[in-house]
């Protein structure tokens, strides 16, 4: 145990006395610190824009004068995506996804004006967050560090010379492998003080944060051990050196670009203009309301005339045309969401299969169950979609009845000078609508969603560990 | 001559070397694939438009039936545009796995359209493509490391470097012809797959060039570098750590800081508030008088105000005189949103002659139109297609022509540059 420490102590002592490797330790921590203050500062603000905006859409609703209801269908309203209180950690797929959406009746928008339609090219060079210095830089300064600890010393033929001085080839190894642990350490240390800021949200669930910790943690260990092993196994520093640049190459710049372009290729996703008009199509089957003599409505018309016992549209005690609006936006919305729920599972099948690709590459597993963490992945995307959809429906719906029951079905199909006025409702009837609130996913959910990444990282974890093992247990016959 | 034979095997005898440029040409050959792959699926898309849309049109027109009314038609009526990809864009996919490269609009209001996107997956998204452009930018430079990172070192470590210097030609002879081979063995492993594929998908020999002689002057680049590191002296394996490290610099971080930098300097406002403002004055016209609305429409179109005034029931020519000045109305705005997209992305593309990686990004982009600045000009195609497109109901609307069915073929039909 004392030699394991004392091997520990030495190596940091070396790369504190390395120049450079102390530059590059000063440089990723302090890089972490500034993605940490920077991203934080940048979320706040959209924060608080989007916030403001949500607030002037939500005020210039109500302040609408006396409308007639239909109208206020069509003026809709506008609901705003609030980051969530982790996305200054891990933005995720935040900057791709609008942040707004226009809500009307017969319709469905989509999110609109992501960063990465109003911003430069930029964009698709990566965010600085706590999350990317993490993911991906902070692995090559470990690899640059670390590359030489055990292969320097049979380059220079010293690992013989420990190992005279009685100390066992797992102490050395394990001492090693615990001063860059001690690194990777000072590196998370930036992120996770940020992270602990974020968790004072009242939203956010703690077991979340420390869940995401321990993923970092692993990820880094991963990335520890695999340097170590890469080390034992090469005679020279440089190959070492050259052999895990192409490792951290391959499994954080190019396995996770080929992976989602595979499941891009192999699970299609029907595109905007083949939805719309596959609802279209499916609407106009089912029936046309502006046709006197439409089967499916007129059975509607017929059901309506039944249930309030009346012979004619003009005597029920409410408006048919409000009625037959509730029914048309029914229909319609049952399509969207029919075709909404298609789309979601197979985005959904994409991401499983991309997540197939953690064995290839941790980080992989890493970036999936971070972004689950901080709310900023797929589904919390979809989940707006949905409450979004879910309000719009509720909306127009809450309209349309207004319709049925506050314009007479007399005043709402006249045509004289005076008829505009009269098929107008008080305006106080737009406070009634309640308000867009989002509802995020519980933290049991989200530990739910993590599992998988948490799994991965283990499993590379332990298979890393065995190697290392087995190539220490080599070196010691070597001797 | 013999010299040159005698570096060519010395390059292909080592292990390193060969496997390194071995794998550059795979991972050439897959990132073309890739690319190929991506285009040919927004060409199926843009192939499947016509029959979609027919079947649509023809359910729209069914419906007008025997009425004579072009509201109608201009209201219910989809017209779809398009942006093919041109020939090079495999090459480089940039904004166009977010970006739509589809629209329909109608004759209504654009603001309220146009800034619509396709479906995505974000999280596909969010990784960037795996395309030419990303292997050049990215992978490219680590294999220029492999490659020259011990040049000279490599001499030194093994003692030979005396030797050399001890011969009638000087050392330095030496290592230009070792660089010369290098170089051309680089760019041969990208180059000709890159050359391949490009004929075959009918890019324009001009447009080959310019990316050979970017690939060319990105590489040297790369070696410029390598070269001025390699004077130090240092031994391979710090060479190869200071390498890795600059590269890393300059193509991730100093990007990804400059990115915060020109968001922070040229602030763009949401584009959400155009749309919120577009809103306002559509609706704002059924609680006005509504010849206030028709004589503001015919301030700006006068060539429409000879049309019969108002009577009071429902005209469809007030419902698009409304709509139209709800654009206009928020036209210097958009003009505004747009200007700040543009400065980014000349921000940008100035930058890139600061850091080589964002400058070849840019370039490539340019070269194959999938930039934003070609994603703004597809939008000013839309622009123009919607005024084509009110112009042709105008007249039905404002003269009061009848509208027949057969009218809804003779619709202007949208035409990519």
């Amino acid at each position: 145990m004392s030699a394991l420490l004392a091997v520990m102590r030495n190596e940091l002592r070396a790369m504190l006395r390395h120049r450079t490797a102390l530059a590059g330790i000063a440089l990723l921590a302090m890089l972490a610190t500034v993605a940490t203050v920077v991203s934080l500062h940048h979320m706040n603000s959209a924060a608080e824009y989007r916030a403001r905006q949500q607030a002037a859409a939500q005020a210039a609703f109500e302040a609408q004068p006396d409308r007639h209801p239909h109208r206020v269908v069509h003026y809709g309203h506008f609901v705003y995506r609030l980051p969530s209180a982790l996305a200054a950690f891990d933005a995720g797929v935040d900057p791709f996804t609008g942040s707004s959406m226009f809500l009307e009746g017969h319709r469905q928008n989509t999110a609109n004006f992501g960063d990465v339609m109003q911003g430069s090219i930029l964009t698709r060079f990566g965010q600085l967050t706590p999350a990317f210095v993490l993911q991906v830089l902070a692995p090559l300064v470990l690899v640059f560090l670390g590359h030489g600890v055990l292969s320097h010393e049979s380059e220079r033929g010293t690992l013989r010379q420990l190992m005279l001085q009685g100390a066992s080839v797992r102490s050395i190894v394990g001492g090693k492998l615990l001063a860059l642990a001690v690194v990777a350490a000072v590196f998370m240390l930036p992120a996770f003080v940020g992270l602990s800021s974020m968790a004072a949200a009242p939203t956010t669930s703690l077991g979340v944060v420390g869940a995401v910790m321990l993923g970092y943690v692993l990820y880094l260990g991963v990335w520890c051990v695999l340097i170590a092993l890469v080390s034992a196994g090469m005679k020279r520093r440089r190959d070492a050196l050259l052999a895990l640049v192409a490792l951290w190459a391959l499994s954080t710049l190019l396995v996770p670009r080929v992976a989602p372009d595979i499941a891009y290729a192999s699970q299609p996703l029907p595109d905007r203009l083949q939805t719309e008009v596959g609802i279209a199509r499916e609407l106009r089957a089912m029936g046309d309301s502006h046709d006197p003599n439409d089967p499916y409505f007129n059975r509607f018309r017929q059901s309506v005339l039944d249930r309030h016992s009346v012979e004619r549209i003009e005597e029920l005690s409410v408006n048919y045309k409000g009625l037959l609006a509730v029914e048309g936006e029914r229909l319609t919305s049952g399509l969207f969401d029919k075709y909404a729920a298609r789309s979601a599972a197979i985005q959904h099948e994409q991401n499983r299969l991309v997540a197939w690709f953690s064995v290839l590459s941790p980080s992989i597993a890493l970036r999936q169950l971070s972004m689950a963490a901080a709310a900023t992945d797929l589904s919390a995307h979809l989940r707006f979609l949905d409450q979004a959809e879910a309000h719009r429906y509720r909306m127009v719906q809450q309209l349309n009845q207004l319709q049925a029951d506050g314009v007479s079905y007399a005043d709402d199909t006249a045509r004289d000078a005076g008829a505009d006025q009269r098929k107008r409702v008080d305006h106080s009837h737009w406070q009634d609508i309640p308000r867009f609130t989002f509802e995020s996913r519980t933290g049991t959910a989200q530990l739910k969603a993590m599992l998988p990444g948490f799994l991965a990282l283990l499993a590379w974890l332990m298979v890393a560990l065995a190697a290392l093992e087995w190539r220490s247990r080599r070196l010691e016959v070597a001797r | 001559m013999s010299v040159w034979r005698y570096e060519w095997r010395l390059l292909l005898r080592a292990r390193i070397p060969v496997t390194g440029l071995l794998l550059l040409t795979a991972l050439t050959v897959v990132s073309l694939a890739s690319g190929v792959q991506r285009i040919e699926s927004q060409r199926e898309a843009i192939a499947r438009i016509a029959p979609l849309q027919a079947a649509d049109t023809a359910a729209v027109a069914a419906r007008h039936g025997d009425s004579t009314d072009a509201g109608q038609a201009a209201y219910y009526a989809f017209h779809p545009t398009w942006n093919p990809p041109s020939a090079l864009s495999f090459a480089a996919v940039g904004m166009r796995d977010v970006a739509p490269f589809m629209l329909r609009v109608r004759a209504l209001g654009l603001e309220a359209q146009i800034h619509d996107g396709d479906v995505f997956n974000p999280e596909l998204a969010l990784a960037g493509r795996f395309d030419f452009a990303f292997l050049l930018t990215f992978l490219f430079p680590v294999f220029v490391i492999v490659l020259f990172h011990d040049l000279r070192s490599n001499e030194t470590e093994s003692g030979r470097e005396r030797m050399l210097r001890s011969l009638p030609t000087s050392a330095s002879r030496i290592y230009l012809r070792r660089a010369t081979v290098r170089i051309i063995a680089l760019l041969a492993c990208i180059t000709l797959p890159f050359a391949v594929a490009a004929l075959l998908q009918g890019v324009a020999i001009e447009k080959i060039a310019a990316v050979l002689g970017l690939s060319t002057a990105y590489l040297l680049f790369w070696v410029g570098v390598s070269l001025l590191v390699a004077k130090r002296g240092w031994s391979s394996a710090t060479n190869a750590a200071t390498l890795a490290a600059s590269w890393v610099a300059i193509a991730l971080v100093l990007p990804a800081l400059a990115h915060v930098v020109i968001e922070r300097a040229i602030p763009v406002n949401q584009g959400a508030e155009i749309a919120r403002a577009q809103r306002e004055a559509v609706n704002r016209a059924w609680d006005i008088p509504r010849e206030d609305t028709m004589r503001r429409f015919y301030a700006r179109y006068p060539q429409w105000s000879d049309s019969a005034p108002l009577g009071t029931a429902f005209h469809y020519k007030w419902y698009l005189a409304f709509h139209q000045n709800g654009d206009d109305e928020v036209a210097p705005m958009a003009a505004d949103y747009r200007a700040g997209i543009e400065r980014r992305s000349e921000a940008a593309s100035t930058l890139g002659w600061l850091l080589p990686p964002v400058g070849m990004q840019a370039a490539l982009t340019r070269l194959a139109e999938t930039d934003m600045q070609a994603h703004l000009a597809y939008q000013d195609d839309i622009r123009a297609y919607h005024a084509e497109l009110r112009h042709y109901y105008y007249p039905f609307l404002f003269h009061d022509k009848p509208f027949h069915q057969a009218d809804y073929a003779r619709a202007p039909k949208f035409e990519p540059r």
